[in-house]
């Protein structure tokens, strides 16, 4: 059986998803959006995390670029 | 820009029958971790490959594996047996897949696939119990977490 059924086994599935670090109440929070919600959540996030690794490339870059002229 | 919900429902106008899976489906069951791609299964037959074709020739899509990122609207020639797909895309990555590691092939996906709704539009979605099973069967770090994110997700949908 891979879904909790029993209300020990819920309990137990919360426990273990709290001790691994899960934001249990970002998950209720999630519960409450409807699914084209969850995805456009998810799409603008991953826009965002790719924004930020771009910019920190570019930083980065431009860093390097400094030091190398001050050499 | 991403737009993983557009690119399903562009596959989804082509008329192709596909179920959501992967991280993707995670999401789309409420789990707060982000992917770079979306993964759906379906039969590798001549016609779905054709229509995936028609669906994704604006998109630009490539075969990202492939170093020299050979276009999918060339390669490989109709007729050629696939196995699975993994595509970038314009509007984001599409991996597509013929079967999913411990839980079987479109066919056992979609007999216990849940049905979503978007904008009218009607997706099935890899159920929950089975894709806790693909996770743990995947065994690694990031799937076991997942893996133990969905059972808290079905013991909230269930309190």
């Amino acid at each position: 059986m891979f879904l909790p059924v029993t209300p020990h086994e819920k309990l137990q599935a919360l426990e273990a998803a709290r001790v691994a670090g899960i934001d249990l109440e970002m998950l209720e929070t999630n519960l409450t959006l409807s699914v084209k919600e969850r995805w456009a959540q998810h799409d603008a996030a991953l826009d965002f995390a790719e924004k930020l690794v771009a910019a920190k490339k570019a930083a980065d870059a431009q860093l390097w670029r400094v030091a190398e002229s001050a050499r | 820009m991403h737009n993983f919900g557009a690119l399903l429902s562009r596959l989804a106008e082509a008329g192709l029958e596909f179920v959501i899976v992967g991280g993707y489906a995670a999401v789309s069951h409420g789990s707060s971790y982000v992917t770079k791609d979306v993964d759906i299964c379906l039969v590798f037959s001549e016609e779905n490959v054709a229509k995936l074709r028609v669906a994704l020739r604006d998109l630009n899509p490539q075969h990202r594996m492939a170093p020299q990122r050979l276009s999918f609207l060339d390669v490989p020639p109709p007729g050629t047996p696939l196995q699975n797909l993994y595509l970038r895309t314009d509007w984001g990555i599409v991996d597509i897949l013929s079967s999913v590691l411990g839980v079987g092939d479109f066919s056992r996906l979609k007999e216990r696939a849940e049905t979503v709704e978007v904008d009218g539009r009607r997706f099935a979605l890899i159920s929950l119990d089975d894709l806790i099973r693909a996770k743990e069967a995947m065994g690694r770090e990031k799937d076991l977490l997942t893996a133990k994110e969905l059972r808290a997700i079905a013991a909230k949908r269930a309190l």
